[in-house]
């Protein structure tokens, strides 16, 4: 800690480090960016601890990139999109996104909290669904244990808020997702919420 | 002409001179779109509800203000470096504030209880990035009191950041021209509650130096890190730099000059975890000042060459709890300013019954909004300090004032505040009744005061 501090003051007066030429390749720049700006909400390494802001660490690479590549394009929004995610892509290059989404797959997962009687029912609804709502089982695109898969996102870990919010948006219609809004439109709030209790973790 | 009437009159002069030098300090907080447009984001990124910052509107702070997601005017060297880094449209935006105040009781015989005020404030701002690693917040502001524009506040900094040993830290150099401008939490005097006050409301005789008796008037350069968007530290100093004179070819008529520099320091940290948001910290300075003025209304006007000075040191401590969610904004924020007076020059002239004395301010206040549209605000708000006639002019010699706050906002939009607050003192200038001498009580200050607050 004394050191940290030390050169903490040492950088405040001195200025960092020059970059490097190294520096200048897309992934040392993705790096740079999410440790300068998308740190600020997402948290270090994508590990964000307010519920408003997802979690990214270990996110699917693909899926990351879909939703950047939505927000620059403005064809999601929702008002989370629309209030920080519109300004925020809009100068992003193909690069940068791509960059940027491989940076936070490669970080370690956030391990969902799973126990108690609300859990086990939502584990049965992820594996299972709902015949009778027409809701097929979650796991068969997001994964046997919801880690995701491609452009579909991992769910496993991420805060429960966060779930609970975007599949209300999904089964409003808030947030487009034709797949998504047929899986949710008939979902209760109490399916919901096991839901969220099986996959998140806070 | 009694005794009593002579003391009455000389007692409503001081005050008005010291009401009339309060009115000329910048006390306006403030929301700023020019940093929405430059950023993409709109207000609920960087605040609970304007002005407070959330965590991540202290970070952009901290930052420089140079967070940029618009396109940029450029230009590189032969090596690629950036020589020209320039936003496509100037970072500025405009505020204008107008109100409506009734107080309880008017002034004297020939004022009135109500008065009318617009504009309250017109603001214009250049807010926002000027190159890669350096941005500014500078508002010239016109005051409807003085009639007139004038330099408000003003931050202009450099900040970059880097990453040691695994630590985010942000690290920077501000310079401003009001103590605590710069700073990141809304405990501090320059952004705290009240936001907003009225014209007519009656302030108290005292309060220390930190809480505004040194904004627009000084030129303060400061160096500071923020690690983690946790820890945060910052010193700096504080020369005097004032308005419409001249420290050196006019030291004999100015007063309240600081003697050299004025040392500042800041502590804090900041625990975010889930929604909720916890900082505890540390602020304050030591300043000489030459020349000074009491809060009674005396001066003293020498030669600044070898000027005795009064020498304040102010230290506080501050904390500041937040739980934000879409629905939900709450802000629990308190703060305590110990300020000891050595009043050496102004025991040496007579102008203090005591060679030292005491002060200390505090304030708790409790924000709810709910949905950033509709909210609720209560704060209470004190100050205590040594008993000292001649210095603070009042009555029994006490400076003691206690008073209440209760605040409704209704937001139609994020940049537009429509309020009405009432100030409610249970004590002023050390009694709750005749504080005067002339009959007056305290509560015949309290005052309704309705708002509109809009920024674009």
């Amino acid at each position: 800690m004394k050191k940290l501090f030390v050169t903490v003051f040492a950088t405040a007066i001195f200025g960092a480090p020059c970059a490097t030429a190294a520096d200048n390749s897309p992934t040392a720049s993705a790096e740079g960016i999410a440790t300068s700006t998308c740190q600020s909400c997402h948290g270090a390494l994508g590990n964000s601890v307010s519920s408003t802001f997802p979690r990214l660490n270990g996110q699917q690479a693909d899926y990351i990139a879909a939703q950047l590549n939505n927000f620059r394009s403005h064809s999601r929004s929702d008002p989370h999109a629309r209030a920080y995610m519109w300004g925020m892509a809009s100068q992003l290059d193909d690069k940068t996104i791509a960059a940027l989404a491989q940076y936070y797959a490669s970080q370690a997962p956030t391990i969902p909290q799973k126990g108690g009687a609300l859990a086990a029912q939502g584990a049965a609804l992820f594996a299972n669904g709902a015949p009778a709502q027409n809701m097929p089982p979650c796991q068969s695109c997001h994964g046997e244990h919801a880690e995701g898969n491609g452009v579909f996102p991992r769910l496993a870990g991420q805060h429960a808020d966060y779930l609970k919010k975007q599949l209300e948006a999904f089964r409003s219609s808030l947030r487009e997702s034709d797949v998504m809004h047929v899986e949710s439109k008939d979902m209760t709030d109490s399916q919901i919420e096991a839901l969220v209790s099986y996959l998140a973790n806070d | 002409m009694s005794d009593h009437w002579t003391r009455g009159f000389a007692f409503r002069a001081a005050i008005l001179a010291f009401a009339l030098f309060a009115l000329t300090i910048p006390k306006s907080a403030n929301a700023v779109p020019s940093y929405a447009r430059q950023t993409g984001l709109a207000c609920e990124a960087c605040h609970t509800v304007f002005p407070a910052l959330t965590a991540f509107g202290r970070t952009f702070k901290a930052s420089g203000y140079t967070l940029f997601n618009t396109l940029k005017v450029q230009d590189i060297d032969k090596l690629a470096h950036s020589t020209l880094s320039l936003s496509d449209l100037p970072p500025v935006s405009a505020m204008v504030m107008a109100s409506q105040s009734l107080e309880a009781k008017a002034n004297d015989e020939n004022s009135s209880k109500a008065s009318t005020d617009f504009p309250q404030q017109a603001s214009l701002f250049y807010a926002g990035r000027i190159s890669d690693n350096i941005g500014a917040f500078i508002q010239i502001t016109y005051d409807d009191q003085s009639g007139s524009f004038g330099i408000d506040n003003t931050d202009i900094r450099f900040a970059d950041v880097t990453k040691i040993d695994g630590h985010s830290v942000i690290y920077g150099v501000s310079l401003n021209n009001n103590p605590t401008v710069q700073d990141l939490w809304n405990t501090v005097p320059a952004w705290g509650q009240p936001f907003i006050a009225s014209p007519a409301l009656q302030s108290p005789v005292a309060g220390a130096q930190i809480q505004g008796a040194l904004s627009g008037g000084v030129a303060g350069l400061s160096a500071y890190t923020f690690v983690d968007q946790a820890f945060y530290a910052e010193a700096g100093v504080y020369r005097s730099a004032l308005q419409g004179a001249s420290v050196a070819f006019d030291g004999d008529q100015n007063n309240n000059v600081i003697s050299g520099v004025a040392p500042y320091w800041r502590l804090a940290y900041e625990w975010d975890f889930g929604n909720h948001s916890l900082e505890v910290g540390t602020f304050g300075m030591y300043a000489e000042l030459q020349n000074p003025t009491t809060p009674a209304g005396g001066a003293i006007n020498g030669s600044l060459q070898h000027a005795p000075t009064d020498r304040f040191l102010d230290a506080s401590f501050d904390t500041q709890y937040q739980y934000t969610d879409d629905e939900t904004q709450i802000s629990l924020t308190a703060a305590w300013i110990h300020e000891h007076q050595d009043l050496s020059a102004s025991f040496a002239e007579d102008l203090s019954t005591n060679p030292s004395d005491n002060l200390d301010s505090y304030n708790v206040v409790a924000s709810y909004f709910w949905h950033r549209k509709l909210g609720a605000t209560f704060g209470f708000f004190g100050v205590n300090g040594s008993n000292d006639p001649i210095y603070f002019g009042t009555i029994n010699g006490s400076p003691n004032s206690t008073w209440g706050l209760f605040e409704i906002d209704y937001l139609p939009w994020l940049n537009v505040k429509l309020g009405l607050q009432y100030t409610a003192y249970i004590k002023f200038d050390g009694a709750t009744s005749n504080y005067d001498g002339l009959g007056r009580n305290a509560s015949d200050n309290d005052l309704l005061f309705g708002y509109l607050w809009v920024a674009f």
